[in-house]
């Protein structure tokens, strides 16, 4: 691993604090992909976008959304029937700093070097490190459910055989062992779950043991995505957590909605004019806006959420102003088709009165 | 973390077209009907910004063209075309994922009785597991109450869909949000100076 440290020198760019772990992750991870070539087909295309991970990750860091959207296709869009999510640059990015930093746990455990570069999940790990390594098995799983007593025999003969290798407890051998089974995998579209010591091996409990640990990898992401839920342990928390933010930002939509409303007389929106006029005063956006606010805010129940949400609005909106103003250039006269007098919403003059 | 660029702007362009057809619809409408609108078109604009890839932006468009008046509005955000395969799609999706759905349940239930006679295991566990499952299981349900179209999901899509529905809606409010303090803003900026 350690020569190919040289070729690849943008990691440490971006993760400088994970250095050595990075530099591993991406090799696995290419060692991943390139098992992943053979079955995109069969690969449910999120978690083949899961797999997709650092080198693709890397690049989307670097270049434009747009064009690296358009090259990432032959990972995702994988015939229509299937569930296919799009090539969402947020999940990517996601994904590959969840699998750098699950690499990096998984660096930690000794013996989990050689069980990553297969289709089958580690042995003595936490649900973490077998996330990103378990996706291929994952993605052949989510076809063969169907077909789970089929290859149970043939699990149980990988198993056996696996289970052999791990008695051993040599790395290297285990390697050897695991780049066997990696070619199988790359040929049968199987799913290879390991068993662990003292655990059921039928093939009811296999495919069970699959399905809530695909479960579990895809909960750890979610707990990413909700803010506050890394840290609570348990499902039903979690959902809990989960639950809420979804209400929440239901709520804030319909808020929102009602904003708009208030403030379009018709809902003729010139959003052109409104860009344009915006590109002096965003500085000031958040000091003036703020104030303004609070006295609708009681209309909502999630007072907390909003609050944060406020905060996080001076960072993200001068950029995404500017980058509208690209698109939009439109002379400052259309402003005044804007009519602000006929308006007659109480909530409106509100506004203006707690102003002056 | 944020959503791309790329989707916000697909976003806001079939929401400003949305929206263009909602004026040209009635003159007068009351404060609450313009609201209902503005969500209505948001909501498909972002649904239709998925390209009909995820279960729930089908479902969306598929109540949202349940109801005769809304279903010019959708037609036009999505373009003609977009909005017939969808129909396709979405009348096929429920059912097959439905029938899925029960044979799982079936083979669990089997398997599950199977496993009770064989095995004699310490009540406690079982007890624990149980008000574990009861747990998770009401909450999925609350969850696939929230999502839409997520009664007809198996857990592990339910979650990919959750995560995806997270985020645009996140995107949506970002948009939104950013139109109504910059609306706002013009407003108040054009009052001063009279």
């Amino acid at each position: 691993m350690e020569p190919d440290a040289g070729t690849r020198p943008r990691s440490i760019t971006i993760q400088p604090s994970l250095d050595q772990n990075a530099l591993d992750s991406l090799q696995l991870n290419e060692e991943i992909q390139h098992l992943m070539t053979v079955p995109p087909e069969n690969a449910n295309s999120f978690t083949a976008l899961l797999e997709l991970p650092a080198p693709q990750a890397m690049e989307l860091l670097h270049h434009s959304p747009e064009s690296n959207a358009s090259a990432a296709p032959p990972y995702h869009f994988s015939g229509g029937a299937n569930l296919t999510f799009p090539s969402n640059i947020a999940l990517i990015e996601r994904a590959a700093r969840f699998s750098v930093f699950a690499a990096a746990a998984a660096a930690d455990n000794n013996n989990n070097n050689s069980p990553e570069t297969t289709g089958s999940v580690p042995s003595n790990s936490t649900g973490n490190p077998g996330k990103v390594k378990s996706e291929p098995a994952e993605s052949d799983s989510n076809h063969d459910n169907p077909n789970s007593p089929q290859p149970s025999q043939n699990q149980k003969s990988m198993k056996r055989k696996e289970r052999e290798k791990k008695a051993k407890a040599a790395t290297k051998r285990s390697k050897n062992g695991a780049n066997e089974s990696s070619e199988d995998a790359e040929k049968l579209p199987y799913v290879h779950v390991r068993a662990r010591r003292g655990q059921a091996t039928d093939s009811h409990s296999l495919a069970e043991r699959a399905r809530r640990e695909k479960i579990n990898a895809r909960m750890k992401l979610l707990q990413e995505l909700v803010p506050g839920c890394s840290k609570i342990s348990g499902t039903a928390l979690v959902l809990d957590e989960i639950i809420n933010h979804v209400q929440s930002l239901q709520h804030q939509v319909e808020f929102l909605s009602m904003r708009l409303a208030a403030v379009n007389p018709r809902i003729d929106v010139n959003l052109d004019s409104i860009l344009a006029a915006e590109s002096g005063s965003l500085m000031d956006y958040s000091s003036m806006v703020m104030p303004l606010m609070w006295p609708e805010l009681q209309v909502s129940g999630n007072r907390q959420q909003f609050e944060q949400q406020w905060h996080h609005d001076a960072h993200p909106q001068p950029a995404w102003g500017r980058e509208e103003n690209n698109n939009f250039l439109t002379p400052e006269n259309s402003l005044l088709s804007y009519d602000s007098s006929a308006n007659s919403a109480s909530l409106h003059s509100n506004h203006l009165k707690m102003e002056l | 973390m944020r959503a791309p660029n790329s989707l916000k702007q697909e976003f806001l362009k079939k929401w400003k077209s949305g929206l263009q057809i909602c004026s040209s619809c009635s003159k007068n409408m009351s404060i609450f009907e313009r609201k209902k609108a503005i969500k209505l078109s948001a909501d498909v604009a972002m649904a239709s910004a998925r390209n009909g890839r995820t279960c729930w932006s089908r479902a969306l468009i598929a109540n949202a063209s349940k109801n005769d008046n809304n279903k010019l509005l959708v037609e036009h955000i999505l373009g003609n075309s977009e909005f017939q395969r969808l129909n396709k799609i979405s009348i096929m999706r429920p059912t097959m994922s439905n029938k899925r759905v029960r044979c799982k349940k079936i083979l669990k239930r089997s398997c599950g009785t199977i496993r009770r006679v064989s095995k004699r295991v310490v009540p406690q566990k079982i007890l624990a597991s149980c008000v574990a499952k009861r747990l998770s299981t009401k909450r999925t349900q609350v969850l696939k109450s929230l999502v839409p179209g997520g009664e007809f999901m198996d857990d592990v899509s339910l979650i990919e869909e959750t995560l995806d529905y997270i985020m645009s809606l996140q995107t949506q409010i970002d948009v939104m949000r950013s139109l109504a303090n910059a609306t706002e803003l013009v407003l108040r900026s054009k009052n001063e100076q009279w």
